[in-house]
């Protein structure tokens, strides 16, 4: 088991964001996270990162208790993310964004890199080569000194991907990693997600793409105001009477207004 | 004693408040600092000096030319460095305090040019007029002083809750997107904020030469950093945070001054900067919330 | 002919060009993590102060004087920097201007220490003493065909160029390491930085610690080159001075703060007319680099630009050469 969450409920101020919500997620598995605009999908990736600190509740991470250490422990730990509304450090190069990702994994100070002794400039070179070799994963090996800001949308998904990936994680989080991406795009973000799956990375993801979402995960929980709806096989969630009824609910909301 | 030094201390922080009004009109609108507030105060001040010492004109005239001139002063510090960098992409939020400051630096040097470094008196007729009641000496001044602040901070209180402009500043104070979208035109608005916020600074200005009777280019830096520490202390945007602030602070200095080391008055409002942001960044009046002091 | 080309006052001007560029840098790289401080001339302050004074009382070394008031000025650095975390932007600026004042405050009130507004006279000054000991060791101005008082000012400035080289190697490499990347990453989005494992706390106060030490290094120097310090020299004006090297000469890259202090100092020298508005120009160019340039002169494209043409003309000399040789 990967992640554990225990009875996670978080209140801003008397709004509950997230009341009483459990699940686990296996070792290996692409675990997808649906529901309708503000179910709390992002506020549970939020408090499993420790961005927020859950009302009440329980997260462990390879069966240790990660709730309460500060955010880039838990990078440091394993598990990294990638943000809804893209967030890359717009003004550096491609190539550097994934260095920044491998932040964790190394350990030169100051001294080490100023002067540039031999085991900062070994750590340096093995940054450097994780990172063109995910770079070549994304597909964006040949925009290595394109400032991030001017990729592509669908690119900078594909780099945000690779910036976490650096961090050498054993949960990858995505938050809508398709959204705003056309049909070719969508289609090489599934093979990625496959291959990141193949290195041994485990996936929890937050997607509206349903097809999608269907076809890329082995399992997936439903939140909707909050609550976990269902959980389950896709096939088990598309049977599912409430979570059809929660979505058709949503879907004549949307109509009305 | 006690009672003279509290009377000092309120003429004086009522000055602070008028001066911190203008600071916190032009954050709630705009979420910046205007660096270049307490030098429009200054000149308000040598406008004072102009009028009254050297052409000789009575006081009230000394109040319409300051006014006319500091909010004149407002209008082209909103206009020359406020709007061009507005709503440009890429622009840091640091880059309006940086031109304020600017502006802050030009008018501090070219009073300093005109005026010379010294202080110049600010002469009127009733500076030295008292009153004795009982124990303690009250100056006419004084009592001008705290009358007019008060009765500036009435109407602004009013402005602000009951006209329509002064509603239109308030919904842009509190988001100027909902505000544009609900029909206010917040260009004019921030332009109004600016004015005002200026010409409040320039009757700042004369009520200090009326005090102090001495006027000098560097007063503006002082009382520029103390309006800031007043309305940190009084919590950013916060209208009745500024009053509060002003009066806490004048009867700190006063005290400071009158029972400790004079030398450190000044020190007193850095000193509540610093404290006020670091234990209770949100300010003594602000509404607690997690995006204060960020 | 040496003798004639080196005025001493032309070799005082570039002491200044030199340390200003130190308070250049200084500024920047609290910058370069996104912390706009403006309690570097309070920093400057402390550094020179703490230095003239341990010379003076206790006649230790200059450069253990120096290295102390940079030691001092780093302490400093890092108990605000601790607290100002919980600030940023303009809230930041604020409390460290505030924190200059109440340094420049406490210089000219606690007159047993400091002397007051006076200042301290006789601090001792770093290019007579180098005299000295150069001379002791047998040395003589005679010999480069150079009278005295050129030798002692060309040794501060050697000296100070030697340290500025340094200074700049060693935040050109730190720029470009891990460490580097983590400033610039907080900088660009403190969140994101965050999610990838990067300690916002220990590099925010690395960085603001780093401008403080520079600061206060400055200010140490700059008490042993003018043998005279008051607390005027390190108030809001010089805050400010500090500032416009940062954003006139560019705030995004190191070279930026090198040119704008190099320039900022030579201008008012070199135009005697714009020394006496200096001030004002100071308000001007803040005013309109903020609205036409506010990433100031230097930035990274024109960095990249200037590589460009220096490969280009390389290239072009190498091929005029090869056409020579046919």
């Amino acid at each position: 088991m990967v992640l554990e969450l225990k009875n996670i409920t978080k209140n801003f101020g008397g709004i509950s964001a997230l009341t009483d919500v459990s699940f686990k997620i296996n070792k290996g598995e692409i675990f997808g996270l649906i529901g309708p605009n503000g179910a709390g999908k992002t506020t549970m990736f939020n408090v499993i990162t420790n961005m927020f600190l859950p009302t009440s509740g329980e997260i462990s991470f390879h069966g240790e208790k990660i709730s309460g250490i500060k955010p880039h422990k838990i990078t440091d730990k394993g598990i990294c993310r990638t943000f809804q509304n893209i967030r890359l450090f717009s003004q550096m190069s491609v190539l550097e964004n994934v260095l920044v990702g491998g932040h964790c994994r190394s350990n030169s100070g100051v001294l080490r890199s100023v002067f540039r002794t031999k085991s900062q400039r070994k750590e340096e070179a093995n940054t450097h080569k994780v990172a063109t070799e995910l770079l070549e994963l994304v597909g964006l090996s040949n925009y290595e000194d394109v400032i991030a800001e001017n990729l592509a949308y669908g690119q900078q998904r594909r780099l945000e991907i690779a910036r976490a990936l650096a961090s050498n994680p054993s949960l990858l989080l995505l938050d809508e990693p398709a959204a705003g991406m056309n049909e070719t795009e969508t289609e090489n973000l599934f093979e990625l997600i496959k291959k990141v799956q193949q290195r041994g990375v485990t996936v929890l993801l937050i997607e509206h793409d349903m097809p999608f979402v269907m076809k890329l995960c082995d399992r997936i929980a439903v939140l909707n105001f909050g609550k976990k709806l269902a959980e389950g096989t896709p096939e088990e969630i598309q049977n599912n009477q409430e979570v059809i009824e929660a979505y058709l609910g949503s879907e004549e909301d949307d109509q009305i207004a | 004693m006690l009672l003279e030094q509290l009377i000092n201390g309120l003429t004086l922080g009522s000055i602070y408040a008028i001066v911190a009004l203008g600071f916190t009109l032009v954050f709630g609108v705009l979420g910046i600092i205007n660096m270049a507030h307490g030098e429009i105060f200054m000149i308000g001040a040598f406008i004072g000096v102009l009028v009254t010492s050297v052409l000789g004109l009575p006081l009230w005239i000394a109040f319409i030319a300051a006014i006319a001139v500091t909010a004149l002063l407002g209008y082209m510090l909103e206009r020359i460095a406020l709007r061009p960098l507005r709503g440009k992409q890429g622009v840091s939020h640091l880059a309006p305090l940086i031109s304020t400051i600017g502006v802050s630096i030009l008018l501090e040097n070219l009073s300093h040019h005109i005026f010379g470094a010294g202080n110049h008196p600010f002469r009127n007729s009733f500076a030295e007029i008292q009153i004795q009641i009982g124990s303690i000496t009250i100056y006419i001044v004084q009592i001008l002083i705290f009358v007019i602040s008060i009765a500036l901070m009435l109407i602004l209180s009013y402005w602000l809750s009951k006209t329509k402009a002064g509603k239109a500043l308030r919904a842009t104070a509190e988001n100027l997107e909902t505000a544009s979208l609900l029909g206010v035109n917040t260009k004019r608005t921030i332009t109004t904020t600016v004015i005002i916020a200026s010409a409040l600074g320039g009757i700042a200005g004369i009520l200090v030469g009326m005090a102090f009777n001495s006027v000098n280019p560097q007063m503006g830096l002082s009382m520029g950093l103390k309006g800031l520490a007043i309305i940190i202390l009084g919590g950013m945007g916060n209208v009745k945070g500024a009053m509060a602030g002003g009066l806490l602070l004048g009867v700190a200095e006063t005290m400071i001054v009158a029972y400790g080391d004079s030398g450190y008055r000044d020190a007193v409002a850095f000193i509540t900067i610093i404290f006020v942001l670091l234990l209770r960044p949100q300010g003594l009046f602000g509404k607690n919330t997690s995006e204060a002091g960020r | 002919m040496l003798g004639e080309l080196l005025n001493p006052y032309h070799l005082q001007i570039a002491s200044f060009i030199m340390i200003n560029i130190i308070l250049g840098i200084s500024i920047y790289i609290t910058l370069s993590s996104g912390q706009l401080s403006l309690g570097n001339a309070g920093f400057m302050g402390i550094g020179a102060y703490t230095s003239a004074l341990l010379t003076i009382h206790f006649e230790l070394p200059i450069f253990i004087g120096v290295i102390l008031g940079a030691l001092v000025a780093g302490i400093f650095g890092i108990l605000i920097g601790i607290p100002a975390l919980r600030l940023s932007g303009v809230y930041l600026a604020i409390a460290t201007l505030g924190f200059g004042e109440v340094i420049r405050v406490i210089f000219v009130n606690w007159e047993s220490v400091t002397q007051g507004a006076v200042g301290l006279s006789g601090v001792p000054h770093l290019g007579r003493e180098l005299f000295k000991t150069v001379t002791a060791m047998g040395f003589e101005p005679e010999m480069l065909g150079l009278r005295n008082n050129q030798v002692v000012y060309l040794m501060v400035l050697t000296l100070l160029v030697v340290i500025n080289i340094l200074l700049i190697w060693f935040f050109i490499r730190q720029n470009k390491s891990r460490v580097g990347r983590a400033f610039a990453a907080i900088k660009m989005d403190e969140k994101a930085a965050e999610s990838m494992g990067i300690n916002i706390t220990y590099y925010k106060v690395l960085s603001f610690t780093q401008g403080a030490l520079l600061a206060g290094f400055a200010g140490a120097l700059y008490a042993h080159v003018m043998a005279y310090i008051s607390p005027a020299d390190f108030a809001y004006h010089r805050a400010i001075e500090i500032l416009i090297f940062s954003v006139f000469g560019g705030s995004e890259v190191i070279w930026g703060a090198i040119f704008g202090a190099t320039f900022m100092t030579i201008l008012p020298e070199a135009l005697r007319v714009i020394s006496e508005y200096r001030y004002m120009i100071y308000g001007v160019i803040l005013i309109l680099m903020m609205a036409f340039r506010p990433q100031g002169i230097i930035d990274v494209s024109l960095l990249k630009w200037i590589k460009n043409m220096i490969k280009s003309r390389r290239r072009t000399d190498h091929g005029t050469g090869t056409k020579k040789h046919n």
